[in-house]
């Protein structure tokens, strides 16, 4: 496991931020971090609620202002080179960004138009990405009145259509059906293939431990653990043989255990809450 | 209605409770802050207003019961009763019906839920100034005649203001239902244009008649003057003048008619609360979800020649969300609707009538008044959306001027539809009078987008775009707002009182142009500060907008 804290490595990274901070305020919501993506990574970024990953995921992408730290988008400084940046990157935010009042169709197209796209490269890579995400069937429905899982796929499909080089993803199966989930992945897969490097947050563990070849773990603002899912599993256990603990599981790790391990889980007292019968 | 059980006074009281907590958490922050004090110098001024409208209404309606005309009250109701029902939708920004929607997950009983629309729907400009009025002719008529009269033009008056306040929530929650869908809003639309045609027939109907003879004028005066007195302003004088004359068992049935005027708007209006309560869904999906068929890809967006791509994809977009929101159409007809009250001409002739060359000009200006409330929170109606705008690599600059470029576009087909207005209400408007207009508009336009750009950074809200009056902008960019005005109005008047004294009408026009460089030179100087006062702002506007 790389030690958090690392300072970015020489060789261009996806992402690298160094000492990257933000405060609220007296609240330090993210302090010092160093994280480094190399290319083509499937990263997972995992933290418990109020840890930072949103904060994080909103600096990396412009929606927030660090108040230090530097970020670098393969190898653009984000501050000196933000046009450069955001053409290379694609974002799903938290809120997901959309525009009600359009239909998915005009506001595909609209995406396109924004990143520089040609009219016609931006109509037919929206009628390609309807059809992929099944979102062509009812082309004058307006976005307001998809369903949640309808308004994921859609601006997951809106964050591609320009062929970014990164994605960035913030909690992107937080209420979505499995059908819905399915074809986000086999989205997020093929653009793996083609080289591509996703960066997403999630609470759901097993879906990172599935589809993630990288984490890391931020917990109170400060990252905790960095790496690929196998030197996690290899860290922690080197941590609990020196420390004689005794760890959940006897076989494999799962991801669930790792993360428990890395942030202290802690569970309820049985007698608490019992008006709840 | 019958009496709350103690859990919806409990509900009631923790909403009241909630409302306290918003109010004094938001004084937090220094927007906070300034909203209140915005909130309290609008107040000032409108309860100025009130006062002052009071004392003239209140001496009137003195002189009118000492002088034993007491029927003649209904003068002064009538106006009071049509600006209480005006105002909320020609000021929407100053309107609030409170949003009630989320409180539909609690077990709030249907009672509850009706005090709670009614009670907080009457927070308004309208009401307040509606009230004061009433309270100077209750006043006025006290001074006059004390004692019983003067009490029961309390009890008279306390209904009649109970109906305006129930008909004008009445009035917008049926709006809001006939605008959230595409078939009841061309069918709200055809009926609006027939009473605007019909309106337009009276002017020209009395100008013919009236002329020939008193008598056809006496019809008409003898068909309204019934017609006014069923309607709730000619009740409730006809209330008050039966009991100055002592007919009591009258003055009992009048006001007999005004309780049943609120009872029967409440019931129209319990039709829609109900409605709501039951959680209904004025989608319109799914009614007109339209499957595929043939479906031949998506079109590829608009062109505008001279226009990047993106400044482009901006304008088609705002122009499409303006399109498919029927409160704001409607917004956008109510100069005609002003030109048409305006046209309306007697036998002396209307203000505009002996005036038609001011036609233009004041229905231009009101039009860009109206369109100040997208200008000036120009990012409200995309919410979450402005997330995207900061995240793209498009310049805050080109998403900015796209807006400014839909909004101004807007402005000059309204402007288009005002001239053929006037054109078909009075005369086709003089060259000199197009001039001014447009060297006016050329002027304020963009010293009013320079002002709009700022303010909907620095104190941007939330809107949505497809409901009507349940939303208030933020009182900083209202009074904002008000004071730019003022200057504006200042500006134009002292350039058109230059060119009157120097007997030269095309004068205004050559002043206007001049102003007009200075505010394009503000509007250009605003526009190039845009990006990064845009991202100081980011935090700013994804936490008002993403809310």
């Amino acid at each position: 496991m790389q030690e958090a804290g690392n300072a970015p490595h020489n060789s261009t990274a996806a992402i690298a931020t160094e000492n990257l901070t933000r405060r609220f305020g007296d609240l330090v919501a993210v302090q010092d971090v160093n994280l480094r993506v190399s290319p083509g990574q499937f990263f997972g970024f995992l933290g418990p609620n109020g840890a930072g990953k949103s904060t994080t995921i909103k600096m990396l992408t412009g929606l927030l202002a660090p108040t230090s730290g530097r970020i670098e988008i393969l190898g653009l400084d984000f501050e000196r080179q933000v046009v450069d940046v955001k053409r290379q990157i694609g974002v799903v935010p938290e809120g997901l960004a959309l525009f009600g009042r359009l239909t998915g169709a005009e506001y595909l197209t609209f995406v396109g138009r924004m990143y520089g796209l040609d009219r016609d490269t931006c109509a037919r890579r929206a009628t390609e990405l309807l059809e992929f995400m099944q979102l062509a069937d009812q082309p004058h429905k307006l976005v307001t009145d998809y369903s949640h899982g309808m308004q994921k796929k859609l601006a997951l499909a809106a964050a591609v259509i320009h062929g970014p080089k990164i994605l960035f993803l913030d909690e992107p199966f937080e209420g979505v059906d499995a059908i819905a989930a399915g074809t986000l992945k086999s989205m997020l897969q093929r653009m793996i293939a083609r080289g591509a490097t996703i960066f997403l947050t999630s609470h759901v563990l097993e879906i990172v431990e599935r589809l993630c070849s990288h984490v890391a773990i931020i917990h109170r603002g400060q990252l905790v653990a960095q790496g690929s899912l196998e030197e996690l599993r290899a860290g922690v256990e080197a941590q609990s043989a020196a420390q004689a603990e005794a760890l959940p599981s006897t076989g494999k790790l799962t991801l669930e255990e790792i993360f428990l391990h890395t942030v202290g889980g802690t569970r309820s007292a049985e007698q608490e809450l019992s008006w709840l019968g | 209605m019958a009496r709350l059980t103690s859990q919806s006074r409990g509900q009631l009281a923790a909403i009241a409770q909630v409302r306290w907590h918003i109010f004094t958490h938001s004084l937090r922050t220094t927007k906070g802050a300034l909203e209140l004090f915005s909130r309290i110098v609008i107040g000032i001024v409108i309860t100025a207003g009130g006062l002052g409208g009071a004392v003239l209404l209140g001496v009137v309606a003195s002189y009118f019961v000492s002088k034993g005309k007491p029927e003649a009250l209904a003068l002064l109701l009538w106006p009071v009763f049509v600006f209480w029902q005006l105002f909320p939708v020609m000021a929407t920004a100053l309107s609030e019906t409170m949003d009630s929607s989320h409180l539909l997950r609690f077990p709030l009983n249907y009672r509850a839920y009706l005090l709670v629309r009614l009670v907080y729907g009457a927070l308004d400009p309208a009401t307040v100034l509606g009230t004061l009025w009433l309270l100077g002719i209750t006043l006025g008529v006290g001074w006059a005649r004390p004692g019983v009269l003067f009490l029961w033009t309390t009890l008279v008056l306390i209904l009649f203001a109970g109906v305006n306040m129930l008909l004008t929530q009445m009035v917008f929650a049926w709006i809001e239902r006939w605008l959230a869908q595409r078939r009841t809003r061309e069918i709200f639309a055809v009926l609006f244009f027939l009473a605007m045609i019909s309106l337009q027939l009276i002017g020209p109907m009395l100008s013919r008649y009236g002329d020939r003879s008193n008598a056809t004028l006496h019809k008409i005066s003898h068909v309204a003057s019934p017609v006014q007195a069923i309607l709730p302003p000619g009740v409730a004088a006809a209330a008050i003048a039966s009991a100055a004359d002592g007919r009591y068992v009258l003055a009992f049935a009048f006001l007999a008619g005004l309780l049943l005027y609120a009872a029967a708007v409440l019931r129209v209006l319990g039709v829609r609360l109900r409605a709501q309560y039951r959680g209904e869904n004025l989608s319109e999906v799914t009614r007109d979800a339209r499957p595929l068929q043939g479906y031949a890809g998506v079109k590829p967006g608009w062109t505008v020649p001279g226009l990047s791509s993106p400044v482009a994809a901006v304008f088609e977009k705002e122009l499409r969300y303006l399109g498919r929101s029927g409160p704001m159409l409607l917004t956008f007809v109510t100069p005609i609707i002003m030109l048409v009250v305006f046209g309306m001409r007697g036998r002396s002739g209307g203000f505009l009538d002996n005036s038609p060359d001011l036609a233009l000009p004041i229905g231009s200006a009101y039009a860009l008044l109206l369109l100040t409330n997208l200008i000036y929170n120009t990012f409200g109606a995309d919410g979450g959306g402005v997330q995207f705008f900061l995240a793209s690599p498009a310049s805050f600059r080109s998403v900015v001027l796209g807006k400014n470029l839909a909004h101004m576009a807007v402005l000059a087909a309204e402007v288009v539809v005002l001239a053929v207005g006037v054109s078909l209400l009075f005369r086709l408007p003089s060259l000199l009078a197009v001039a001014t207009t447009v060297a006016g508009l050329l002027f304020a336009a963009p010293l009013n987008l320079a002002a709009g750009n700022l303010l909907s950074l620095y104190s941007p809200k939330k809107i949505e775009v497809a409901t009507f009056g349940r939303q208030r902008a933020s009182q900083l960019t209202v009074l904002a707002s008000f004071i730019l005005q003022i200057l504006i109005f200042g500006v134009g008047v002292l350039t058109i009182f230059a060119a009157r004294h120097y007997a030269s009408p095309w004068l205004a026009v050559i002043l206007f142009l001049a102003l007009a460089a200075i505010s394009f030179t503000i509007y250009g100087l605003v526009l190039t500060r845009i990006d990064p006062l845009a991202q100081r702002r980011r935090e700013i506007l994804t936490t008002e907008l993403c809310k």
